[in-house]
């Protein structure tokens, strides 16, 4: 089969509809005001996204979505990385919206879809834990069985937009084996139910709000399981593929920001008399930037073209669009505070929003060193 | 162009596999392949009658007009063809640098000229030379001293090149030569089409710090070597505008055999070596070599390195795609490869170092040792790679062109 990189007609304008968007509904002191606020969320731009049917981008016009594909959706979070969006998108859509049209029952598809996409409820995952990372093993949070449902206990952690969320979509222990994977249940529960306490966790990247979140007792029906009982663990999977992709889209929108600000300072900023620009040791340097983001680019439409195609590839492209994404962000985003001098390493610029977002989506569903020693495995794998 | 059926298609593909296992030289792309030596008469005619028969079958020369001696099939096609010829690490048509001049010619020829000599560099019957660089023009190419003065219906060569590739079995060259002394600089170069066998041609060995009996490289010396006017390519002091287009030929070319672990590529030469490219020999090599105790794949820098090649690889096969799309779509420079040229070169240093690092003391080890590991190829390809980042344009000059015409910032 074969893949298209770049982009046709229709997605070259929602692209631009989506920046033209942004700029004006979302600019840096926007950015800023939700930096400041403790739920990072404002339901006034929400309505406004629902409006233009961003959150049901993908989802099945029958659940009020616009039927659109992945990749079309992986472009509005390229856009949302360049402006380094605020608030609960990737939350409620990635992390629980896509799962739930991946997985649900036609009924929780029902109760959920059209509400995510009329802008009605935002949601999202809980399924961290101590370790930070998403391994079988690390995940102790129970799920006991309570009269015709369970009851549920623990404490997850790097729960983002938990104080915005009406729902939060929990990965529970339902039984412990021999495999770690098996025995993970997934539930769909009220974030404002009696016995959740959400505490803020003080985090670098503003923008995106994270809490650690403990249930004490908190009583969930059968009805709420999304997916099959203990069959969790494959769904998580899943979630984090997409959402991975998706954080390398962001990725992309977010370097190449940072790139195209620290050209545009090199070629406005004086010192010995003429513009730092002429340098070589900067001009280089901005030379390596590019090049990263280009194959960054590559990479993150290849990765988003294999999952919107459901192509074979498709972990081993996220994987390694992961991989130099998360790579590349980190090297762009360090190379515009230096490029910047001074000035970059300042609260007021701009620059280090863009920095701690490339942290946190490297960080998130594994690093680019995790990626690579997966990647590895998978390539012996594949040999043999 | 009509799409091909998927029967079709199948059936071209079973027919290239049976034409590979017919042509390709017995052992071809297994550590046991004895390779010629590089340059050698044998290699050398090896390699022509396999680029014969590779366009024969219709296998190469795509994208040129029939007329010119180019292969036309659909898309689809041309895509099975390359798919299979890479899964057999088919070595890439003996033309050399007669590829450049394809693409020089298409652009900036006339018609004769490009009727003239197209054909026979497609069907790999004449092979040829570059002469860009010298001793006091490198990354300023534009510097070049050699003169060309026009004496009624010829030109009189006169000067010095160096860094030529294939310098001994050359059979025709081109050459950027100064035409005007006293036009300003980028106005004053000619670019024409050299015979090996004109009086007054000359040429000799530079040997490298790879320690090649053969020489890869040569220079060549012009002592009034007369050239017929028509072997200008394009207008009188235009030369560097022509040039420009070669290089940018030159340099997108080799990201090509990079990416799909081919071997044989520019400057190496035709079944002179073996398959030592992709993923997977590295991964090959890495458990297979104990390396204090461990194997190399056991030692999780080397797997992380070999991941990152893996990554870059599928980065620049990707990056080709979308800049394909822009070649179409008239977006793209040009410019673009000198990225690909960065990225290909500065990886094979890294990839050169690794693989030293991985056989350890071994890496000592030079060809013609009956102890070195792989006969000393992968020794012989880390000194390789140190050449690959200063030829066609340094990794600097890379860089200028990428930060200056791409993203636009001030010449200093």
């Amino acid at each position: 089969m074969a893949i298209e990189l770049g982009l046709n007609e229709e997605q070259s304008m929602l692209k631009t509809m989506a920046r033209d968007f942004l700029a004006t509904e979302a600019p840096k002191t926007f950015v800023r005001q939700m930096m400041d606020d403790e739920v990072g969320h404002s339901p006034e731009l929400w309505q406004k996204m629902a409006e233009l049917g961003w959150q049901g981008l993908v989802f099945p016009e029958e659940y009020g979505g616009a039927a659109m594909n992945f990749r079309d959706l992986t472009i509005l979070c390229e856009e949302m990385g360049r402006a380094v969006m605020p608030g609960p998108f990737y939350s409620t859509v990635i992390l629980v919206g896509l799962p739930i049209l991946d997985f649900g029952t036609d009924e929780q598809k029902a109760e959920f879809l059209p509400k995510i996409a009329n802008g009605e409820i935002v949601c999202t995952l809980a399924a961290l834990e101590e370790s930070g990372d998403l391994w079988a093993d690390d995940l102790h949070f129970r799920a006991l069985p309570r009269g015709d449902g369970y009851a549920l206990s623990g404490t997850k952690m790097f729960v983002t937009d938990a104080k915005a969320a009406d729902y939060m979509l929990v990965a529970a222990r339902t039984r412990r084996t021999q495999d770690p994977e098996d025995g993970v249940t997934l539930f769909m529960v009220n974030a404002n139910d009696f016995g959740i306490y959400i505490d803020n966790m003080t985090v670098m990247d503003l923008t995106r709000k994270q809490y650690e979140v403990r249930f004490t007792d908190v009583p969930v029906s059968a009805s709420n399981i999304i997916g099959e009982l203990h069959g969790g663990w494959p769904i998580l999977q899943q979630i984090a593929l997409k959402a991975s992709a998706v954080l390398s889209a962001e990725m992309v929108g977010a370097g190449e920001m940072a790139m195209e600000m620290t050209v545009a300072y090199l070629k406005d900023r004086m010192q010995f008399g003429v513009v730092i620009g002429t340098f070589q040791a900067l001009k280089h340097k901005a030379a390596d930037m590019y090049a990263a983001m280009e194959y960054s680019r590559s990479l993150m439409e290849w990765a988003a073209e294999c999952v919107k195609e459901d192509d074979r590839d498709a972990p081993m492209a996220v994987a390694m669009a992961k991989s130099y994404c998360g790579d590349a962000v980190k090297f762009v985003t360090d190379a515009g505070i230096q490029l910047h001098g001074g000035i970059g390493f300042t609260w007021d610029h701009d620059m280090h929003l863009y920095f701690k977002r490339g942290r946190y989506n490297d960080t998130t569903f594994g690093d680019s060193n995790y990626q690579k020693e997966w990647i590895t495995r998978k390539l012996e794998a594949n040999l043999m | 162009m009509v799409s091909s059926e998927p029967e079709k298609l199948e059936a071209l593909r079973e027919e290239v596999r049976a034409f590979l296992r017919e042509n390709l030289p017995e052992k071809w792309g297994t550590p046991a392949y004895e390779p010629l030596e590089a340059g050698s008469e044998e290699q050398v005619a090896l390699s022509k009658s396999f680029t014969k028969k590779l366009y024969d079958a219709g296998y190469t020369a795509f994208g040129v007009p029939a007329e010119y001696g180019g292969i036309e099939r659909p898309r689809e096609e041309i895509a099975v063809i390359r798919e299979e010829l890479r899964r057999q690490g088919t070595p890439m048509p003996f033309v050399g640098l007669g590829r450049l001049v394809v693409d020089t010619l298409l652009q900036w020829g006339t018609e004769e000229q490009k009727k003239r000599f197209l054909p026979p560099i497609l069907r790999g019957e004449v092979y040829w030379i570059e002469g860009f660089s010298e001793p006091n023009a490198g990354s300023d190419l534009a510097g070049v001293q050699t003169t060309a003065v026009r004496d009624g219906d010829e030109w009189v060569i006169n000067g010095q090149k160096c860094w030529t590739s294939g310098w001994d079995y050359g059979e025709w060259g081109f050459l950027l030569c100064r035409t005007d002394v006293n036009a300003p600089r980028h106005r004053n170069l000619g670019f024409f089409l050299f015979d090996c066998n004109t009086p007054g041609f000359s040429r000799r060995p530079l040997y490298q710090i790879t320690a090649e009996a053969h020489a890869q490289y040569g220079e060549l010396f012009f002592d009034d070597m007369r050239v017929p006017h028509e072997n200008l390519v394009g207008e009188e002091g235009r030369g560097w505008y022509i040039a420009m287009t070669t290089l940018i030929a030159e340099r997108g070319g080799g990201q090509v055999s990079a990416a799909s672990g081919e071997t044989g590529g520019m400057g190496l030469g035709l079944f002179g070596t073996r398959t030592i490219g992709g993923v997977d020999s590295l991964i090959e090599l890495a458990r297979k070599t104990k390396h204090y105790g461990q194997t190399a794949w056991d030692d999780s820098s080397f797997r992380r390195r070999i991941a990152q090649i893996a990554i870059e690889n599928e980065a620049m096969r990707a990056y080709g795609m979308r800049l394909g799309k822009m070649i179409m779509s008239g977006s793209a420079s040009g410019n673009e490869a000198s990225m690909a040229k960065l990225t290909w070169t500065e990886q094979g240093k890294r990839r050169g170092d690794m693989v030293c690092e991985m056989i350890g003391a071994y890496s000592q080890l030079m060809r013609g040792d009956p102890r070195a590991v792989d006969n000393g190829d992968l020794v012989f390809s880390m000194l390789m790679s140190r050449g690959t980042t200063i030829f066609m344009g340094t990794s600097e000059i890379c860089r200028n062109i990428l930060s200056e015409r791409i993203l636009g910032l001030p010449r200093g």
